[in-house]
């Protein structure tokens, strides 16, 4: 539309703010381990395990090396290195375990080795499951401890966190980035150490058992761990152009469900599938590379084993014996293995790591509004009746931006004050103020002559009610939806609150009355009964002052005149502060206050007001003006047909 | 929504059914992976037979050079495999994100077409989870999942002949312990599917818990609720962590149970094959196969194992796709549907009784009748839950109603496409949703094209044009759940300009303008005259002031209409509409009188 390039691209911050990830970070390692901390005696006991489940590892081949070279070369007359020996090259190999392997009188030799094999592979077994259940275990504990933080970081974080973070990615954050961390004890860094501390105790075994044929087979290892670099850096680029892709897939789906019936009123089904098939196309282009890393990876881990056995054999003859040469082929076998699924396991770090710093990115998020740091005594300090003072107050959402300047306004307990303005002149805002959803940038909002930044939230919430224009309902009965999980509030009080704003008439009509469960954003009410039930809400938790937010602007005349009872019964002896659109209804508060653009222009008795000729004249002039004029057009056009 | 029964049967097929219907659409690919597949295990079972003439080469103390040239026949062979391998595996992979992709696609497509009633029953997180991770379970599914499944059972076929071959008899023996798998993969199976299926309840049961917190957090934080809050999530945590527990431990199992196998073949080989060796029967280098070819199953029975719970939540998860899939969306254009020109704008409600799909409470609309003359305004009026919504939300056909109920231009809405309906109706929602889009997206949402003019005229209409200017980026300034944050009157008024800009035939306004203060919707207003006055309008407000003006009015009551007629005609009447007329001229009075004081 203007001549400027359209920024809308670098205004969606969504993607640019997603960590990519490194596959490994001290960093975040470190502290990841906080959580994992208070189960460390389990990481022990996996760590512990290794080295005894490595060497079950290595116990099998020898077994089966005792038995080719001890009793089965023997016994058909080929002893010794295969080929027959080279002269001066066969060194004896070290003979563990021969003890061991020594048969009772009363078992055949070949029986006795084989079970003995099998008992090293049982226990190999058993001790693997208890080594990865535990591990597993211990990651889930810690990640279960993870999701509550995130839960509790949350609650601490002030409603423009909210504002601005889209509700999917918040969700994300706990349930999918938490899984992705928790990977990382059952096949990431864990299964990363293991696997590096096993390559080492291969090459080690090999080396002891012969160092010449370790040489020969290990020449390969270089052209390997090339392959393996060179891969590193190609697949990390990869796997990051798939993230953020499927950031933006997710996201798209996301708004398209939540947005479906304008979607659907506008046609823009086709539209949209268009669009999002170009997002789908883009990720799975993505992936190609990363497949065409991994595919090339495996496969070349593989031809090194193969590859290993042709060495073996070509420079073991004259110098090895047959069962060392088995040795060899099977432990190089499973110095390979770890390798072939490196690029799944650099995957899961890597994703494990970008999760991980996500969700501390989001336990990093300073609570703009926090309670003081030495919270005062809860209780006696702060009882008063409730009177409110905002001096001098100053406030943007966005930096310079002020949608109040130089609020100054005082409501003494027992006081109703009205505040009235064009859209956007600041009167939702002053509420949000005096909630603490947000603190002022200059100036100070008082409750009973505290500073609210020096109460603690708990106490300033329960002696402020709050009823706001989006009425939100939580899955539930109506009765939790009204006492919202407050002990303190029965049943009886429940039934009172609802009672005091007429809500009982359609509570009780519901299937199961009071019992009855409400879906996600009330799907099942509508606007009006649902906007009672938040004003039972308010009512039930009965504070000292009362914030009316434009609250009576979607109820019908017969329901506001039952509202507008029930308001004068419940703001007897509260102090309250109203907005509302309709002048009608704030004509007989005590003190009217008209906002425009963010200052305080006028202030008075609704008279006063009114013969001071101003703003809230003009106000009040228009919606007059607006009823003559509305019943002048239906004559005209009457007289018109007539 | 997600199946709370206890899930005993796994019941997959008409999900897999569904799978295979996008494997089939890629048959040729798949069979030329096939082919390669069996290349490479040609290659695989090559190889050990390779190693043991290698090795059978220096036991019968041939020349070095011999010996070398037999390994070089294994470096070749190798290469060869690795060759095919490298293709194999990228083909069948891009194959699963290809149809990763379409199904995707497809379930994007499909939501789309799903009528309002599905989304009152289906929650936003639950339908995120499936499209997010169980799409995942899926691709790994069709990816390492279709991979395995066909070439293991080749590849241990081709072994167990080649083993045959070499010796009838142990390898009679080696295979013995092989069978236990299939017995090992069903029993794991189960436990898997069973786990998985309650972990991604618990998950979905999580995402709603915090999805509803954070959508709700003003109401959270005004009552203070936190500490319920936290105790609530808790519960869904911990439970979700029992889930989770339930899935490491069949995890945890399986790989140590299935090394056993080719444990005990290996174990067969030694005793067997050693016996056969000393009784000079075999060959030493033929042992040596033999072990070579239990030793390369052992990787493929790991793999099998991981396969197994690959397939079991892959499986599962198709299934908890299919169920949004085969909801048959339940709008949609009839063959029979009718083939309208231009649409004049007539609308008619014929005895229209309107219940919300799956709802047990009293129907919404009851015996609804009434006509609006193509270019007239009705008003609508009535209290609370009345049904006033409802009314607005059928007529584009939001919601489904029963056969010869509701009639444009004397059609039956449900014979008319519901593209041609709905280019013709604009309709202000109650609840004004912005996309993460530019404004000028915003408001040029519905048009094919981005029309300067039309947005420019529609925005100066809904009194929206006078924001622009306050905003970072003006029009291009992103707003929506990504963007800057509006106030719920620019909100309100973005939303009406949206629908203008379709300079539609019928405008249906849902209490549009709740948000907007006075001043700006009395201007608002008379921008509107000249709109309402070529279009039919079906304007519904709590407000009477809003309707008096309109050529008739109903006014509603529990589903019914209960009144009807122009507004001085009602008044006359003396009936709901009067109380509530004078009800608000009441208050009308009392301003004026005091604006006179």
């Amino acid at each position: 539309m203007s001549a400027a390039p359209p920024p809308v691209a670098a205004q969606d911050a969504l993607h640019e703010e997603d960590a990519l990830g490194k596959a490994y970070d001290s960093r975040l390692l470190r502290r990841l381990w906080r959580y994992v901390a208070p189960y460390r005696v389990q990481v022990w006991w996996t760590l512990g395990l290794v080295a005894p489940v490595f060497l079950l590892e290595l116990a099998p081949a020898w077994i089966v090396r005792i038995g080719i070279d001890r009793v089965i070369a023997p016994a058909i007359g080929e002893s010794g290195p295969i080929g027959g020996a080279r002269p001066g090259v066969f060194a004896t190999p070290p003979s563990f375990l021969s003890g061991l392997a020594e048969a009772p009188s009363w078992v055949p030799p070949l029986v006795w080795l084989g079970a003995l094999y099998l008992v090293m592979m049982i226990g190999s077994a058993a001790l693997q499951f208890v080594q990865s259940w535990v591990m597993a275990k211990t990651g889930q504990l810690a990640m279960r401890d993870l999701r509550s933080d995130v839960f509790r970081h949350l609650s601490t974080l002030h409603i423009g966190y909210f504002d601005r973070t889209p509700v999917g990615r918040i969700v994300t954050r706990a349930t999918n980035d938490v899984e992705n961390v928790a990977e990382m004890f059952t096949a990431g860094i864990v299964a990363l150490v293991t696997d590096v501390i096993k390559m080492v105790g291969f090459a080690v075994a090999l080396f002891v058992v012969d160092a010449r044929l370790a040489l020969v087979t290990f020449s390969v290892v270089p052209f390997l761990t090339g392959i393996a670099i060179v891969f590193r850096l190609r697949i990390r680029d990869a796997f990051r152009a798939v993230r953020v892709r499927i950031a933006r897939i997710n996201a798209t789906l996301q708004e398209t469900v939540t947005g479906m019936k304008v979607v659907q009123l506008f046609n823009r089904e086709e539209r949209n599938l268009r669009d999002f098939a170009e997002l789908n196309a883009a990720h799975r282009d993505a992936w190609i590379v990363s497949i065409r890393y991994d595919a090339a990876l495996f496969a070349a881990v593989e031809t090194a084993q193969n590859l290993t056995v042709a060495l073996v054999i070509w420079w073991g003859t004259g110098i090895a014996s047959v069962g060392v040469l088995y040795v060899f082929i099977d432990w190089m076998r499973r110095f390979f293995m770890p390798l072939r699924d490196l690029s799944a396991k650099y995957s899961v770090m890597q994703s494990s790591m970008a999760s991980c710093e996500r969700i501390f990115q989001l336990l990093d998020t300073e609570p703009r509004v926090k309670d003081p740091v030495v919270a005062p005594e809860v209780g006696h300090r702060f009882s008063g009746q409730g009177a409110i003072a905002l001096e001098n107050v100053w406030f943007a959402y966005q930096r310079e931006d002020f949608v109040l300047r130089d609020v100054s306004f005082r409501i003494e307990p027992g006081e109703r004050v009205a505040l009235v303005g064009a859209t956007g002149a600041g009167k939702t805002s002053v509420i949000k103020l005096l909630n603490r959803f947000y603190d002022p940038d200059r100036g100070r909002v008082l409750l009973d002559g505290v500073d609210l930044r020096e109460m603690p939230q708990q106490e300033l919430r329960r002696r402020v009610a709050l009823v706001q224009q989006d009425v939100f309902l939580f899955s539930g009965t109506v009765a939790e939806n009204i006492g919202l999980g407050r002990p303190d509030i029965d049943a009886a009080a429940i039934e009172r609150a609802a009672r005091a704003v007429a809500a009982d008439e359609f509570i009780a009509k519901l299937p199961q009355g009071y019992a009855t469960p409400l879906h996600e954003r009330g799907a099942n009410l509508s606007g009006g009964q649902r906007q009672l039930l938040s004003f039972a809400r308010a009512l039930a938790h009965g504070a000292d002052v009362l914030v009316l937010d434009e609250a009576t602007s979607a109820i019908d005349t017969e329901t506001e005149a039952s509202i507008q009872r029930a308001l004068r019964v419940l703001w007897e002896g509260r102090t309250a502060l109203v907005i509302a659109h309709r002048l009608s209804t704030i004509q007989d508060v005590d003190r009217i206050h008209v906002l425009h653009h963010g200052r305080i222009v006028e202030s008075g008795r609704h008279e006063d007001l009114l013969a001071q000729r101003g703003l809230y004249h003009r106000l009040y002039r228009l919606q007059y003006e607006r009823q003559a004029e509305a019943s002048a057009v239906s004559d005209a056009r009457r007289g018109a047909r007539v | 929504m997600s199946a709370a029964t206890a899930p005993s049967a796994p019941v997959v097929r008409p999900g897999l059914r569904r799978l295979v219907g996008y494997l089939s659409r890629h048959r040729l690919a798949y069979g030329f992976w096939a082919i390669l597949t069996l290349g490479y295990v040609a290659s695989f079972v090559t190889i050990p037979i390779l190693i043991g003439r290698a090795l059978g080469a220096a036991e019968q103390g041939l020349p070095a050079s011999e010996i070398a040239l037999r390994c070089g026949f294994i470096v070749a062979v190798t290469l060869f495999a690795a060759a095919l391998r490298y293709y194999s595996r990228t083909l069948v992979f891009n194959l699963a994100r290809d149809i990763e992709y379409e199904l995707r696609n497809d379930l994007f497509s499909h939501l789309q077409r799903l009528p309002q009633s599905f989304y009152l029953r289906w929650r936003t997180g639950d339908l995120m989870s499936r499209c997010v991770n169980d799409l995942a379970s899926v691709r790994l599914l069709l990816g390492p999942g279709v991979l395995n499944l066909l070439q293991t059972p080749i590849l241990y076929l081709a072994v167990f002949v080649a083993m045959f071959v070499l010796d009838p008899k142990l390898a009679l023996f080696v295979v013995l312990p092989y069978p236990a798998f299939l017995w090992i993969a069903r029993a794991f199976g189960r436990a898997m599917y069973r786990t998985n299926l309650r972990l991604q309840e618990g998950l979905a049961d999580l995402s709603n818990r915090l999805q509803e917190s954070v959508a709700g957090v003003a109401v959270v934080k005004a009552y203070a609720m936190e500490r319920a809050n936290q105790e609530r999530f808790e519960v869904a945590n911990r439970d979700l962590y029992e889930r989770q527990i339930a899935v490491v431990r069949v995890m945890a199992a399986l790989q140590p149970v299935l090394t056993l196998l080719p444990a005990v073949a290996m174990g067969i080989v030694f005793v067997v094959g050693g016996r056969e060796v000393i009784d000079r029967r075999m060959s030493i280098a033929d042992f040596f196969t033999f072990s070579m070819y239990v030793y390369g199953l052992t990787f493929y029975t790991f793999l099998m194992g991981w396969v197994v719970t690959l397939v079991q939540r892959g499986a599962a998860s198709m299934q908890r796709l299919d169920d949004v899939l085969c909801t048959e969306p339940s709008i949609a254009d009839r063959p029979d549907a009718a083939r309208l020109g231009g649409l004049r704008g007539e609308i008619e409600f014929r005895h229209l009784d309107f219940r919300y799909p799956g709802s047990d409470r009293e129907p919404s609309l009851r015996d609804l009748s009434v006509r609006i003359p193509a270019g007239s305004t009705l008003g609508v009026v009535g209290p609370i839950g009345s049904g006033k919504s409802t009314l607005a939300s059928v007529v584009p056909r939001l919601y489904e109603v029963p056969d010869g109920t509701v009639f444009l231009d004397g059609v039956d809405v449900n014979r008319i496409p519901l593209a041609t309906l709905r280019r013709n109706i604009a309709m202000v929602p109650q609840e004004s949703f912005l996309f993460s889009m530019s404004l000028a997206e915003n408001v040029a949402y519905g048009l094919a094209e981005p029309d300067p003019e039309r947005i420019h005229a529609a925005a100066e209409r809904a009194q929206l044009a006078r924001d622009v200017a306050d905003l970072p980026y003006g029009w291009d300034t992103l707003v929506g759940e990504r963007g800057v944050m509006l106030s719920g009157g620019q909100r309100q008024r973005t939303a009406l300009a949206r629908a203008l800009a379709l300079d539609p035939r019928i405008l249906i306004l849902d209490d549009a303008l709740s948000s907007v203060d006075a001043e700006t919707e009395s201007r608002i207003r008379s921008g509107l005259r000249e709109v309402f006055a070529e279009r039919t309008v079906i304007l519904i407000s709590h407000r009477i002031s809003t309707v008096r003006d309109t050529d008739q009015i109903i006014v509603l009551d529990g589903g019914r209409i209960v009144e009807r007629g122009r507004h001085d005609e009602l008044v006359a009447a003396g009936g709901l509409y009067a109380r509530l007329a004078s009800q608000q001229a009441l208050e009308e009075e009392i301003e004026s009188e005091e604006a006179v004081a």
